[in-house]
């Protein structure tokens, strides 16, 4: 089957396959009708196909009468920063975060500097379904230029943001594998901000993965054999666009991505309590440190999308998910891998704590993945029949199937980027989440 | 009358409207299913002064790397440049974003192959299929090519025209030389150009910003600003190029034109004396060209309309020299393409060597005098219209390679119908005015006769 996921935040898929450069400029197209021939922001990742897509974005937009404020290679949360900053009315982002190389994506951010909501999503889409996009003559097209000098701006503000005198004090030595994605020679600039000293790994924007850019233990080889050798103080992992980060720590333990989350919320929380977002597919740690603070969680569908306009809509002060993605309010309404590391650096700091011996305060909790495949046709049904297998009283049905328990939970739904259920376990007991993991897998795989 | 049609896809490419009916998707897809045809490779991307360059560019580079292509651009450059770049960088071939002489809010896609020549019609077609068939070999990722560009583009084409042309005769001469660029690609290589040739060089509409000062056409009615400075400043000699610096008209000394007609006479009479040959040049160009081939024991074959088929005339009747009466001078040992630099070299060069003056030269040229005109007519009517002309003047010295063309003693007729608009072209030429306008009014009268007869 050929791999294309069209949703309100954008179009992912296949390049050479479904990401071709008509489906690039009827979407580019749609987005320049959208916004009304208003500026733009452009930004992409490493990607080799990134260019081929961002030439079919540049040349419909400019067609569509958008002026367009290129920033070349440039992580999402800096484009998501930029766009407030340079008043543009949106910005397309061109990566396909922890996809593999075969991958590439169009995310559309709004004046906000957000994901476009579910309410501008859809109008996005039923323009670009119409087909009737906007086409102005040639003495009204848009003109292209290059933006320069904009890390200074973001990272001034994220170095003022984070209060950075104790971090620069500190002088932390730092592993970063930005995975030659969108993070490569930018992490340099972050590292110089905070007073660090970097140890590159994968640090050129090349484009070519030498690993699957989705920050999780399985990728974490490189940074762990390095960090013990190096005496670094902590490594970090990051995908393509920068909006998710997993950690490793200082003796080498590579720790999963669903930590990182609840590691910046159990310190922010305590200087700024409030309500915190999560999705349902997100450990309990998050709700564990929550209820310290005696914040409340609410939690929405799987995607930044969601989370971050819920985070706005609830007034929480932040927003974030089991993937290593998370968002501070006062900071910016998106997903910044730059923030998170810095927020980790600070409590390093602050704490004057080893990262490992943070992680120990944690509570422990087993979780347990599985991926099922399944033609996307039956999915959703199958996904609805697994409620057979729990009482009525205990399912929750927002996003897929959810259900509670007092020792953990277990999460079943369709993935909104591949041919595949997901299904997620946790529990205190390794055992248990194991044992839950097994009985809905079995049934799922005898559905399919 | 029909509205002409804002989108024209023909032997030359593709033209149309921006804002319209060229659409970055539609260039995309050209792109694609020219990269697709050529094979995976460098492809040469170049475009005129036209404001609507970058987007248009764009759209064919991200058609040109899903297919695994490798673009090499130009930037604004002038299209001869273009074409010898694409042969000397052995690229499998090139796209000029250009619409020529077309108003501003128009602009194309000309497919140049990898000998640096535009693609010829069974090319064309095989193309064609390959568009219209929407079959596309988009490429995986790993075979993806990273764009580059050309530093330097112009200087193959420079170097070219500096080694064929007698540097130091020109030089040694001193012109002042007053040239408009038209703000269209020429300026790119013209004041190096021309400095290389010892001129002294006053140059109006240089700036290439895509707002063209006057309809980008070397006609008439645009050259008056010119043919000013060329008597105000006491120049030898003015150019003037079309956008895409293909085509040249040339003011005398007086500051009079001296007919877009004569660019082609002068060099062919220049390039005949130097080395007697074949010369090729489409049906509507002067019959000068014949007096003068004629003087030096030289041929004349007549091509229909189009460049493509004068470049391959000239390739295949091995000729020394070629072009258009529309200004466009095609010399193969420079490069078979038209060209209005080796236009102005072979101009100056003329000048240099013979000693003698721009109007003395037009002078030695046989006069004779020609109207373009034209009748409102759809193309089937013209195709019936010269379906009867043919019947009617059978018993004559007819040609029936482009529409029809009736020779005469000293004079001739063309009629046919046009690429590009609903029109039927009649291009006459006779030894007096007198006489071209009888001829004019006659087949003029027969047409529309048949015109309301059909109708």
């Amino acid at each position: 089957m050929k791999l294309l996921k069209i949703g309100i935040s954008g179009v992912r898929g296949i390049v050479g396959e479904t990401i071709t450069p008509e489906l690039v400029m009827n979407f580019a197209s749609a987005f320049g009708t959208f916004i009304n021939s208003q500026k733009v922001l452009l930004g992409r990742d490493t990607r080799v196909s990134g260019p081929m897509l961002h030439s079919a974005v540049i040349s419909t937009l400019l067609s569509a009468g958008c002026d367009i404020l290129d920033l070349g290679i440039c992580p999402a949360p800096v484009l998501q920063y930029m766009v407030r900053r340079l008043k543009a009315k949106g910005a397309i982002s061109i990566s396909a975060g922890h996809n593999d190389s075969n991958w590439n994506a169009l995310t559309f951010i709004n004046q906000e500097g957000t994901y476009l909501n579910e309410y501008q999503g859809e109008e996005l889409l039923d323009i670009y379904h119409l087909g009737k996009f906007r086409k102005v003559p040639s003495d009204r097209l848009g003109k292209v230029k290059l933006q320069k000098d904009y890390l200074d701006v973001y990272f001034k503000s994220l170095a003022q943001f984070l209060d950075s005198e104790i971090t620069k004090k500190a002088e932390f030595k730092v592993v970063i594998d930005p995975c030659n994605g969108g993070g490569a020679g930018i992490v340099d600039s972050f590292c110089q901000y905070l007073n660090c000293e970097l140890v590159p790994v994968n640090n050129e924007p090349s484009g070519y993965f030498p690993h699957d850019p989705e920050p999780r233990p399985r990728n974490a080889t490189e940074v762990a054999s390095i960090i013990k050798i190096t005496k670094a103080d902590v490594g970090f992992l990051l995908n393509s666009d920068v909006s998710r980060v997993s950690v490793v720590t200082e003796d080498g333990e590579t720790l999963s991505e669903e930590y990182t989350f609840p590691m910046v919320a159990g310190y922010y929380l305590r200087k700024k309590p409030g309500t915190v977002i999560t999705n349902h597919s997100t450990s309990r740690m998050i709700e564990d440190a929550a209820d310290c603070y005696g914040c409340s969680v609410v939690k929405t569908k799987v995607g930044q999308t969601y989370s971050v306009q819920s985070m706005i809509d609830e007034g929480a002060v932040m927003a974030g998910e089991g993937s290593g993605g998370l968002a501070i309010r006062e900071f910016q309404p998106a997903f910044d891998g730059f923030l998170t590391m810095g927020m980790i650096l600070k409590m390093m700091a602050e704490k004057k704590n080893k990262i490992s011996d943070i992680v120990k305060q944690l509570p422990k909790y087993h979780i347990v993945k599985e991926k099922i495949y399944c033609p996307p046709v039956k999915a959703h049904s199958i996904v609805s029949e697994v409620k057979k297998l729990y009482d009525t009283h205990e399912v929750n049905e927002l996003d897929g199937i959810k259900v509670e328990k007092e020792d953990g939970w277990i999460h079943i739904r369709a993935s909104a980027t591949e041919p595949m259920i997901r299904i997620i376990s946790e529990s205190k007991s390794k055992e248990t989440a194991q044992e839950r993991l097994e009985k809905a897998s079995n049934f799922i795989s005898q559905s399919v | 009358m029909k509205k002409r049609l804002p989108l024209k896809i023909s032997v030359s490419g593709v033209r149309g409207v921006v804002g319209d009916s060229l659409t970055p998707q539609l260039s995309a897809s050209f792109a694609q299913a020219f990269g697709s045809y050529l094979g995976r490779g460098k492809v040469v991307v170049g475009q005129d002064a036209r404001i609507s360059g970058p987007m248009i560019k764009n759209a064919i580079y991200s058609g040109l790397l899903s297919v695994g292509c490798q673009p090499v651009d130009t930037g604004i450059c002038p299209i001869p440049s273009i074409m010898v770049l694409t042969k000397e960088k052995k690229a499998i071939g090139g796209i000029a974003v250009t619409a020529s002489h077309n108003p501003k809010d128009w602009n194309g896609l000309k497919f140049i192959n990898g000998k640096g020549l535009y693609l010829n019609h069974s090319q064309v077609e095989e193309f064609l299929d390959i568009y219209h068939q929407g079959d596309f070999s988009l490429v995986k990722v790993d075979k993806y090519k990273t764009p580059t560009a050309e530093k330097n583009p112009t200087e193959p084409h420079l170097r070219k025209l500096l080694d064929y042309l007698n540097v130091d005769s020109i030089k040694r001469k001193r012109f002042t030389v007053v040239a408009d660029c038209c703000n269209g690609a020429g300026a790119v290589l013209l004041p190096r150009f021309l400095d290389a040739l010892g001129c002294r060089m006053i140059l109006i509409n240089t700036a290439v910003d895509g707002a063209f000062a006057h309809h980008p056409e070397p006609v008439p009615e645009n050259l008056t600003k010119l043919c000013h400075t060329v008597k105000e400043k006491k120049a030898d000699v003015g150019f003037i190029q079309d956008a895409d610096a293909d085509r040249l008209a040339i003011i005398n000394e007086k500051g009079e034109q001296i007919g877009e007609e004569l660019t082609l006479a002068l060099a062919v009479k220049y390039i005949l004396n130097k080395k007697p040959g074949s010369v090729v040049t489409n049906l509507s160009t002067t019959k000068a060209i014949d007096d003068i081939a004629r003087e030096s024991n030289g041929s004349v074959f007549r091509t229909k309309i189009g460049e493509i088929n004068v470049v391959e005339g000239i390739t295949s009747r091995k000729a020394v020299i070629g072009g258009e009466g529309n200004g466009g001078v095609i010399l193969p040992e420079i490069h078979p393409c038209r060209d209005s630099f080796t236009a102005m070299g072979l101009t100056l060069e003329y000048m240099a060597t013979s000693g003698k003056s721009i109007s003395q030269l037009q002078e030695e040229i046989p006069k004779y005098f020609m109207i373009k005109d034209k009748v409102d007519g759809t193309s089937e009517q013209a195709f019936r219209i010269i379906r009867e002309l043919k019947r009617k003047h059978a018993n004559e010295q007819i040609s029936t390679l482009d529409g029809l063309k009736i020779n005469f003693d000293d004079a001739w007729v063309h009629i046919r119908p046009s690429n590009t608009e609903p029109i039927i072209r009649i291009v006459a030429e006779a030894k007096s005015q007198k006489e071209v306008e009888k001829i004019l009014k006659k087949f003029k009268e027969e047409i529309t006769g048949l015109l309301k007869w059909k109708s």
